[in-house]
C-alpha cells in the first residue's frame, strides 16, 4: 500500500474504536512480529553473552590464616609454608571498593591471624579482608623469603583492578568495566596486570611503579585498554610483582 | 482531540497499544533474565545485576530504533499509520526502560565505594581525550537526559504551551539521543571481547534507522518534483497549474509543492474543492494524506479535524490553520499560492459551476 489516501484505502482515526477491518489485520501481525522479535532478540543477544570466567567469591571457604602483613607496595599477606604446601603470598582487599591498607599499615611487619572471603579466578587469589588480630606466639621465627628477581620482561595484556577480575564481579574486565576499576583502584584495590602470556606459568601480576612504589593516576589512561609495557618481575613466594615502566606503554587496541 | 488537558484520554487503540508494547518489553526482560541464561556457554554465570544492566539496556536501545522506523515506514505505507498514533507512549516507555538501565549501572559499577555514586560517575573515568577509553557513560548521561525531558514534554499541554514548531523541534532531539546511545554502546559494550551477535543487531539498528530515513528523504524529494504542476506552470496572472479534478479521489486531497517548497491539500468532497495547508496545527502531520469525515478534515496522525471552508477546527476546539483560494477553469484546477492567515473563510469551489 502506498502513502496516498484514496477513496478505497482504509482510514485510521486513533480516538475512533473502530478500525478499518484490512487494518485490523495488518496491526494484528505487525504486534506478533514485534513481540516475537524481541523475544528471539532477547534470547539470541543474553545466550551469546561471552564467559566471565570462572572467578567468584568462595563463601563456603572463609579464610583464616596466620601470617604476616606487608606492604609491596599494596597490602600482601605473608603465610609460611606448612609441610607439603609452600609459603604463599596473597593480595589483599577492603570491603567493597576500598582496599586494605589501613589493616596492613597498623599491622605492618606484625604477625597476625586473618579472617576474610578469598576471591578466586585460577591461580589468582584476593584475600577480602574481614578481621585481623593479633596472633598466638607460634609464628615466632617467620621470616618471609625476599623477592627473586625475574629480570626485564616486555608483556601484553590488560591493567585490571585485582579484586573485580578475580571474580568480585563477572564480567570484571573490559572497556565497559573501566569506570569501575578506576573507582576500584582510586579506593586502594591493587591493580592487576592479566598477560596474555604467561612468565613462569603465572597470566596474572601484582602491579608496581618502575621503583617498586604505588602507582597513581598515571595508569588511569591504560586502564582496561589492550597493552604492551616493559618492567621487572619479581616472584613473592608464588605471587608475581610487574614493576612497570609506563614510560614504555603502548596502547595496541 | 480535547479542550482540556488530563493525563491521558484513553480509549480502546491507546489500551492496546499499550498492552501490546508491555507485553513485549516483559517477554523481553524475562527470556533475557530468565530464560536465555540457561542456554549460555558459561563456566559462571554473569552477575545478575550485570545480566539486568544489559537487558534493560538493550531493550531501551531496540526500542529506541522501532520508534524512529516508525516515521518513515508511515510516510512510506499508510497502514503504519496507527502505529503513530500513540508513539509518545512508546517513547516514555522507553525513557522508563531506560532509567532503569541508568539505575543498575549506578548500584553496581558506581556502589560499595567511599565516593558517592553519582560523583564516581562523573569523576571515575575522565580520559576524555582518548577514543579508546573514552567515558562512554557520558554519552548514555546525554541520552537519558533527552529522553526524560521528551517524555517529561511528551503530553499536549507542553505542545500547546510551546507552540508546535518549537516543541517539534525539541522532539527532533530524539535524533541526537540516538547517536548518543549508539556512541555509548559502540565505544562501551562493543569494545568487549568479540560479540558477534549483539554487533549485527547494532549495525542493523543504525543501518535501518539510516536506511529507512534516506530512502523515505529521496522518495519525499521525487513526490515534491511529480507535483512539478504547481511549480513549473505560472498562468493566470499569479495562479498555478495544480492538476486536475479528476485526478483527486472523492472525500481525499491533492497535495502540491508549492515554489518555496511549501505543501497545500486540495480537497474534493460533495462536489466541492477547498484548500488548506497540509501541515496540522497539532504537530505537523500531513493533512492531505487525511480523509473528509463527517464534512471535515481529518489529519490521519492524531485525527485533528478542520472545517473545509474556513480551516478552524468545529468549536469548541480552537485550532486553525491557513486556508489558500482556488479557481475552476474546465477540469483544471488553479491555485493562489499566497497562503491567507489561518481561519480566513474562502467559499468551495462548486465543481461545474463555471461551466
Amino acid at each position: 500500500m502506498s502513502w496516498r489516501q484514496t477513496k478505497a484505502a482504509p482510514f485510521f482515526v486513533g480516538y475512533l474504536n473502530a478500525v478499518p477491518k484490512p487494518l485490523v489485520v495488518f496491526l494484528s501481525v505487525f504486534a506478533v512480529c514485534f513481540i516475537g522479535g524481541l523475544g528471539l532478540a532477547a534470547l539470541a543477544l543474553s545466550s551469546t553473552q561471552n564467559d566471565p570466567g570462572n572467578g567468584g567469591f568462595q563463601w563456603g571457604n572463609r579464610f583464616e590464616q596466620a601470617g604476616l602483613l606487608e606492604l609491596r607496595p599494596y597490602p600482601v599477606f605473608r603465610v609460611p609454608a606448612d609441610g607439603d604446601t609452600p609459603a604463599r603470598t596473597y593480595m589483599l582487599a577492603g570491603q567493597g571498593k576500598r582496599g586494605a591498607f589501613d589493616a596492613a599499615e597498623a599491622n605492618r611487619e606484625k604477625t597476625v591471624s586473618l579472617r576474610g572471603v578469598p576471591v578466586n579466578r585460577g591461580d589468582l587469589t584476593m584475600i577480602q579482608v574481614g578481621k585481623v588480630t593479633a596472633a598466638d606466639g607460634e609464628m615466632t621465627g617467620f621470616t618471609p623469603s625476599g623477592p627473586v628477581p625475574l629480570g626485564r620482561w616486555k608483556l601484553t595484556g590488560e591493567i585490571c583492578d585485582g579484586k573485580c577480575y578475580a571474580g568480585a564481579m563477572r564480567p570484571g574486565r573490559g572497556l565497559a568495566h573501566k569506570a569501575c576499576a578506576d573507582l576500584c583502584l582510586t579506593g586502594g584495590i591493587p591493580p592487576v596486570f592479566v598477560s596474555s602470556g604467561p612468565v613462569e606459568g603465572r597470566n596474572f601480576f601484582l602491579m608496581a611503579d618502575s621503583e617498586g612504589n604505588l602507582l597513581g593516576d598515571e595508569i588511569d589512561p591504560l586502564l582496561a585498554l589492550y597493552i604492551e609495557v616493559e618492567g621487572d618481575i619479581e616472584r613473592l613466594d608464588d605471587l608475581m610483582v610487574f614493576k612497570a615502566d609506563l614510560t614504555t606503554a603502548r596502547i595496541l587496541k | 482531540m480535547s479542550v482540556q488537558f488530563t493525563p491521558v484520554i484513553w480509549n480502546r487503540n491507546k489500551i492496546l497499544y499499550d498492552a501490546v508494547l508491555l507485553i513485549a518489553v516483559a517477554l523481553y526482560l524475562y527470556v533475557f533474565i530468565r530464560v536465555a541464561p540457561a542456554f549460555e556457554d558459561v563456566t559462571k554465570p554473569v552477575d545478575g545485576a550485570i545480566l539486568r544492566t544489559r537487558a534493560f539496556g538493550s531493550c531501551a536501545f531496540l526500542m529506541l530504533t522501532v520508534i524512529l522506523c516508525i516515521g518513515p515506514l508511515a510516510r512510506r505505507d499508510r497502514r503504519f499509520l496507527p502505529l503513530l498514533y500513540n508513539r509518545r507512549h512508546f517513547g516514555v516507555m522507553t525513557a522508563g526502560i531506560a532509567a532503569v538501565h541508568a539505575n543498575y549501572v549506578l548500584g553496581w559499577y558506581f556502589n560499595f565505594s567511599p565516593t558517592d555514586k553519582y560523583v564516581a560517575l562523573l569523576s571515575s573515568n575522565t580520559s576524555y581525550t582518548q577514543l579508546l577509553g573514552f567515558p562512554f557513560e557520558a554519552f548514555g548521561i546525554a541520552a537519558l537526559l533527552i529522553l526524560f525531558v521528551l517524555a517529561a514534554t511528551s503530553h499536549d499541554f507542553w505542545l500547546s504551551f510551546l507552540g508546535a514548531p518549537l516543541w517539534k523541534a525539541l522532539h527532533m532531539l530524539i535524533y541526537a539521543a540516538y547517536v548518543f546511545i549508539v556512541l555509548h554502546v559502540a565505544l562501551g559494550a562493543l569494545q568487549g571481547p568479540g560479540d558477534p551477535i549483539f554487533t549485527a543487531v547494532v549495525a542493523a539498528s543504525v543501518v535501518l534507522v539510516c536506511g529507512l530515513h534516506f530512502a523515505t528523504g529521496r522518495m519525499e524529494v521525487g513526490r515534491d518534483r511529480g507535483e512539478e504542476t504547481a511549480k513549473a506552470s505560472l498562468q493566470d496572472a499569479g495562479w498555478v497549474v495544480a492538476g486536475e479534478v479528476g485526478d483527486i479521489d472523492n472525500n481525499c486531497a491533492r497535495v502540491v509543492t508549492l515554489e518555496g517548497g511549501e505543501r497545500v491539500a486540495i480537497f474534493k468532497y460533495d462536489g466541492k474543492l477547498s484548500a488548506v495547508t497540509n501541515v496540522c496545527a497539532h504537530q505537523n502531520g500531513p493533512l492531505g494524506e487525511g480523509k473528509v469525515l463527517w464534512g471535515c478534515i481529518t489529519c490521519p496522525w492524531h485525527g485533528y479535524q478542520y472545517n473545509l471552508a474556513d480551516g478552524r477546527a468545529p468549536a469548541p476546539f480552537t485550532e486553525k490553520i491557513p486556508t489558500y483560494r482556488l479557481k475552476l477553469i474546465g477540469t483544471t484546477v488553479l491555485l493562489d499560492p499566497n497562503a491567507l492567515p489561518p481561519g480566513t473563510h474562502v467559499d468551495p469551489i462548486v465543481i461545474g459551476a463555471d461551466a
